[in-house]
């Protein structure tokens, strides 16, 4: 009666602090493609995981062909049908095509225990004329680009229709990012001729592109499908509206605290670029001001965080700091400049969880509370004392390591140390991610004092609705270039839609 | 933390342990002469792996030390007596480029410290052998009196050894624990990304703790001349595993961000008294080789903090 | 009708970003080549400045020795290339070498013990050579140990027990058939370089054609994907510590019968030529990219500057010194330090 390949039922799954996936249901019948689409933080990477069998459903059940199946490894989610084409490509490049496609099930090409290489060439060679794909098997996949790498991967997946009985799913994890157009047509045409023998997940952010291909949409928010459109039914502003929808919470970010911004440019960029990350990013800065980059994975809007950190370079375009032209050759010389990064991923780079708070708190002034080359103890705790009180650090003591506290209040002990360390520009990455509610509050709150002490942030919210509760202007990024600019005051905020409008 | 706290003091109940061992088998073992002379002995191999602390603290490996205490002691001999004090610097000068050499090879052309340092320690190694024109170079009794009467002679009772060990002991300590520069020692091998993200110059603690490696090495190679009274270019064969293992079976792990300089010293006795033992009960000095190995991949083993490391290579 | 593919539609503007990433991938590519060529170019360029500088070192008695000296190497190298293909370090080929060397010339017909067992003590010495091999390995896995300590650890063990076996003894060796394996000289080619070259092709077999030596790559390149593929990756890693355990053994037996002795000092230096010769043969330490080949190359490259420093008159104990830079050197040169952020 089925003509479901693939099925997710009633699948949950949760994270300290955070539901990932709520209740998510949907469908894939034989010789179909369907969409998924949702903003970041919308569960799509967390199913995916759950497809390809890195992490188990909490509650719900995953079906291929109306069977239940248990993917423990990405192995196991391959031998049962479920193949995915990851978009960070995992193809790898000292190997040829041939062994790439068939990396990990050899032993059906072993003559004597010796692989035979004639055998698996032209086995190879059959799925490679299956995605069209002109090259030989034994080429080593260093010479290869980006749109034939992507085939090779598409190729392996295939390469399990004649050797399963199940139907078989390919899942598509942005696919277009890295190919011209004329390379996505290619694509376009050759998942059409894939659909008589797989089904196919076609996971994007580029709407349009999912309109031309998917017979069905599947739209995704906060964790929930909360739209299932068919395509020939679908416009692009539909879609946008389904995806976003909740309502902006004024007081939960604290908008009555948010003030103009001061008339001092504090940091200026003028063309900004990195070579395969963003081009010709311009904005200037002011004290007071919090300015917002909006922008999906891919945009650039990361790489941008991390050369105004002075973590990576730009290959063009030029940084002042209060009217002085900087080149940050690395953080030491944007922290010397006055610009601290709060990073995305706290543990590795916010924090050193053997230190004490205290310690923490210092790292980034060392030299102001050591003389004659020894470290003033009771300034250092007397400072740390005077911040845990500021920003209510829930800690038994200055002397506890850092490591046993909460995210929220690791999180305020990384933002202490760079007030004590008096940066004037803050670049949050990603700053309540990890935290339960409450404390992201507090964190909401931090950002207001920051900016009323005459600090300037630029932030790269975790959702479109923190960066614009969040920010005074907003900056949005898509494939590389500044899309738009909003303003943002209070109680004058653009609509998310608007925006989303410019990010996708 | 329990874990921390068993850390913190096992290496010492370990060493009690092996002393009242030894002692059992033999009681002429625990005398204040024995003992001090045990400790005397000790104090070369704990100068050597004093400095190795503060690499291996910052999760590197410093492989050249053995060489260069050898050339160290090869520049001492040989300009002992053309220099008279000045030799003394001159060859912990060595020991300090041979150091930074090291680290600033790997900064700067990315190569891990392993690879850097072994390849350190060939050149350092050829340097030896070419000062010293591959022999060995006697120090005159006079030389050594008028010179390095600080490492031969002694100070109320003890042996001048202890002394120089004691000095190195309280100043290396109190670089670590009381200064900036420690404290980034620590930081670094804890998470030496955070530390990079909070603006501080890594590369130059990476230096500066390769420098102090390098200088103990030397210092120890020094002292090690001033004792047997001759510099060669092979003096110090056979130390670069036992510094190695001090270090560690003494608790500092690997990983880095944990360790001090006392827990070096315990670590240099306890491996001084299980070689001593070891004679003591007839094992065979060939045999003790083996122990050292097994006694270092133990420690290692036990001492790591896995957590940190995603994919061992 | 939506669904009606791009064409509707004015066309995307190519994807600057996509135009760059190619540039780079373009530059990967040039990279590669590179490092396939640059060896062998060094190899060339070395013998013609030596011979410059001394005819005598094309002689033929010269080609020999220089065949002679690289054989041992070789076999070692064959080992230890698939070890730091995967990204892992051995540093207890010393060890192993001695042990073998040990355990071998004390069962063919010698002057300490009245076993002879001729040919057939190549068995044994093997079999504590993969033994060896297979605890450095078991051991990296078990305790996750980084490999260099615990490859360290072992090579001293393996040291310590052959020359606690020993116990200060030197074995001579009086068994002639048995020392023919290196000094034999069939066809006017020392048997020692006979033996090199099977081990070569034997390694390149394993590389080529089995399924643990594409393993060994995948591992090399990308662990991840590779265990995700389902790749057997603690079984792959102990298997080539201990491929790397019996290729040193054999290195180990051939320096017996070459020296016709038993002693731990046989293995002396090699640690070091082994590595130098797999690094500036263009294997890189990071692993998944190189090839055996490679790695004769690298050999090649450290014996034919051993030779030329000896035909230039320059001292022995400058060797290591040169070694050292050497692997300074290549490896600087290898380009793969992108993939490092943490360099420790």
């Amino acid at each position: 009666m089925s003509d479901a390949v693939l099925e997710v039922e009633h699948v949950s799954k949760a994270f300290p602090g955070v539901k990932a996936l709520d209740d998510v249901s949907f469908r894939v019948n034989r010789g179909e493609v369907i969409g998924l689409i949702g903003e970041n933080g919308a569960g799509k990477s967390t199913l995916l995981k759950i497809l390809n069998g890195v992490y188990q459903p909490d509650a719900g059940a995953v079906k291929v062909d109306g069977r239940p199946v248990r993917l423990l490894s990405p192995r196991q989610a391959f031998d049962s049908g479920i193949a995915m084409v990851f978009q960070e490509q995992s193809v790898l490049s000292t190997l040829t095509v041939a062994e790439n496609i068939f990396l990990g099930r050899e032993q059906e090409f072993l003559r004597w225990g010796l692989i035979d290489k004639r055998r698996m060439n032209a086995a190879a060679a059959v799925e490679l004329k299956k995605v069209h794909l002109d090259i030989g098997p034994a080429t080593p996949c260093a010479r290869l680009t980006f749109a034939e790498r992507q085939m090779v991967e598409i190729a392996k997946a295939l390469s399990l229709d004649s050797r399963i009985a199940s139907d078989i799913t390919i899942l598509l994890d942005e696919p277009t990012s890295v190919l011209e157009s004329r390379e996505v047509e290619l694509l376009f045409s050759i998942i059409r001729d894939l659909k008589a023998r797989a089904s196919i997940v076609f996971i994007s952010h580029r709407l349009e592109e999912v309109l031309a291909i998917c017979d069905r949409i599947y739209v995704m928010r906060d964790g929930k499908v909360v739209a299932e459109v068919p395509a020939a039914e679908a416009t692009v502003h539909a879609l946008h509206t389904h995806m976003v929808g909740r309502q902006l919470h004024h007081e939960y970010y604290r908008e009555q605290r948010q003030s103009p911004p001061g008339d001092e440019v504090i940091l200026r960029a003028d063309g900004l670029g990195k070579a395969g990350a963003f081009r010709d990013v311009s904005f200037e800065l002011r004290a007071g001001e919090v300015l917002g980059i909006a922008g999906v994975i891919g945009s650039g809007r990361e790489e941008l965080a991390r050369v105004l950190a002075g973590h990576a370079a730009p290959d063009a375009g030029a940084l002042t700091v209060h009217g002085r032209p900087v080149r940050l050759a690395g953080a030491s010389d944007a922290v010397a400049n006055g610009i601290g990064l709060v990073p995305a991923e706290r543990k590795v780079e916010g924090l050193v969880a053997q230190f004490s708070v205290a310690e923490n708190m210092t790292l980034s002034a060392l030299g102001r509370f050591a003389s004659r080359g020894v470290i003033r103890f009771a300034a250092e705790r007397a400072e740390a004392a005077r911040w845990v009180e500021r920003l209510h650090v829930r800690t038994p003591s200055t002397a506890a390591m850092t490591g046993g506290l909460s995210g929220g209040n690791q999180q305020k002990v990384v933002l202490a140390k760079w007030r004590i360390a008096g940066v004037e520009v803050l670049i949050l990455d990603h700053p309540t991610r990890g935290i339960d509610v409450g404390a992201k509050e507090d964190v909401y709150e931090l950002v207001r004092d920051i900016t009323a002490d005459g600090l300037a942030v630029i932030l790269l919210g975790d959702t479109l609705d923190e960066v614009i509760g969040l920010s005074s202007r907003i900056l949005v990024m898509r494939d590389g270039a500044v899309t738009a600019t909003f303003d943002a005051p209070a109680g004058g905020k653009p609509e998310q839609v608007r925006i989303l409008e410019h990010m996708v | 933390m329990a874990r921390i706290d068993l850390q913190a003091w096992l290496p010492i109940l370990v060493l009690a342990a092996l002393v009242a061992v030894v002692s059992l088998y033999d009681p002429g073992f625990f005398t204040i002469a024995n003992l001090l002379e045990i400790t005397a002995n000790t104090m070369t191999l704990f100068l050597m792996a004093a400095g190795l602390t503060f690499v291996i603290m910052i999760g590197s490996i410093d492989l050249s030390v053995q060489s260069v205490a050898s050339m160290a002691s090869c520049i001492l001999a040989v300009f002992l007596p053309t220099l008279g004090l000045a030799a003394i610097p001159l060859a912990l000068l060595g020991g300090v480029v041979a150091g930074a050499l090291g680290a600033l090879i790997s900064t700067r052309l990315r190569i891990p410290t392993f690879i850097a340092t072994l390849a350190i320690s060939g050149v350092v190694l050829s340097a030896g052998f070419w000062i010293s024109n591959a022999q060995s170079i006697a120090i005159t009794a006079e030389a050594r009196d008028a010179w390095l009467g600080w490492v031969t002679g002694a100070f109320l009772g003890v042996p001048n050894e202890i002394w120089v060990g004691l000095v190195a002991l309280a100043g290396l300590s109190a670089l670590l624990q009381l200064t900036p520069f420690g404290r980034l020692i620590r930081g670094v091998g804890a998470q030496e990304q955070a530390v990079i993200a909070s603006g501080v110059r890594v590369e130059r603690v990476k230096l500066w703790a390769f420098v102090i490696s390098g200088f103990m090495a030397a210092l120890a190679g020094v002292t090690m001349a001033g004792r047997l009274g001759s510099g060669s270019p092979t003096l110090a064969n056979e130390f670069l595993l036992p510094a190695v293992a001090a270090v560690v079976v003494g608790g500092t792990a690997i990983t880095g961000g944990v360790g001090s300089i006392w827990r070096t010293f315990v670590g240099a006795l306890i491996i001084q008294v299980v070689r001593i033992g070891m004679t003591f009960m007839g094992v065979s000095v060939f045999v003790q080789q083996i122990i050292f190995g097994i006694l270092l991949i133990a420690a290692v083993a036990a001492t790591m903090d896995r957590s940190k490391i995603l994919v061992v290579k | 009708m939506a669904a009606q593919g791009l064409a509707g539609r004015a066309p995307r503007p190519a994807s600057a970003m996509a135009q760059e990433r190619r540039r780079a991938a373009a530059g990967g590519r040039l990279i590669e080549q590179w490092r396939r060529w640059a060896p062998v170019v060094v190899l060339i360029g070395l013998c013609l400045v030596i011979g410059a500088f001394n005819a005598n070192f094309f002689s033929t008695g010269n080609l020999v020795r220089l065949l002679n000296s690289a054989a041992i190497p070789v076999v070692l190298c064959m080992g230890a290339t698939f070890v730091i293909l995967m990204g892992s370090i051995d540093l207890s080929v010393e060890g192993v070498v001695a042990l073998a060397a040990v355990v071998a010339s004390l069962l063919v017909a010698n002057d300490v013990t009245a076993i002879a067992i001729g040919h057939l003590a190549i068995v044994p010495a093997l079999a504590v050579g993969a033994a060896l091999g297979f605890l450095n390995g078991w051991l990296h896995i078990r305790l996750k140990t980084p490999s260099f300590m615990t490859t360290l650890g072992m090579g001293f063990v393996g040291l310590g027990i052959a020359t606690a076996i020993l116990g200060g003894v030197t074995v001579r060796i009086s068994d002639q058939s048995f020392r023919y394996l290196s000094l034999g000289r069939p066809l006017g080619v020392p048997m020692a370089v006979w033996v090199a070259a099977l081990c070569v092709v034997v390694a390149l077999v394993i590389q080529e054609r089995t399924r643990f030596g594409r393993w060994v790559y995948a591992i090399g390149a990308d662990e991840v994907t590779a265990r995700q593929a389902g790749v057997p990756v603690e079984r792959t890693r102990i298997l080539a510590f201990v491929i790397a355990g019996v290729f040193a053994a054999l290195g180990g037996v051939l320096a017996a019968a070459q020296f016709g002795q038993g002693h731990a000092l046989i293995a002396n230096g090699r640690l070091f030529t082994t590595i130098a010769a797999v690094i500036v043969g263009g294997t890189a330490l990071s692993g998944g990219v190189g090839s055996v080949l490679n790695s004769v190359i690298g050999v090649f490259i450290v014996v034919v500057l051993a030779n030329g420093m000896v035909l230039m008159g320059i001292p022995p104990y400058v060797q290591q010194g040169a070694q050292g830079l050497l692997i300074i050197a290549a490896v600087a040169l290898a380009l793969d330090r992108s993939k490092l952020a943490v360099v420790k």
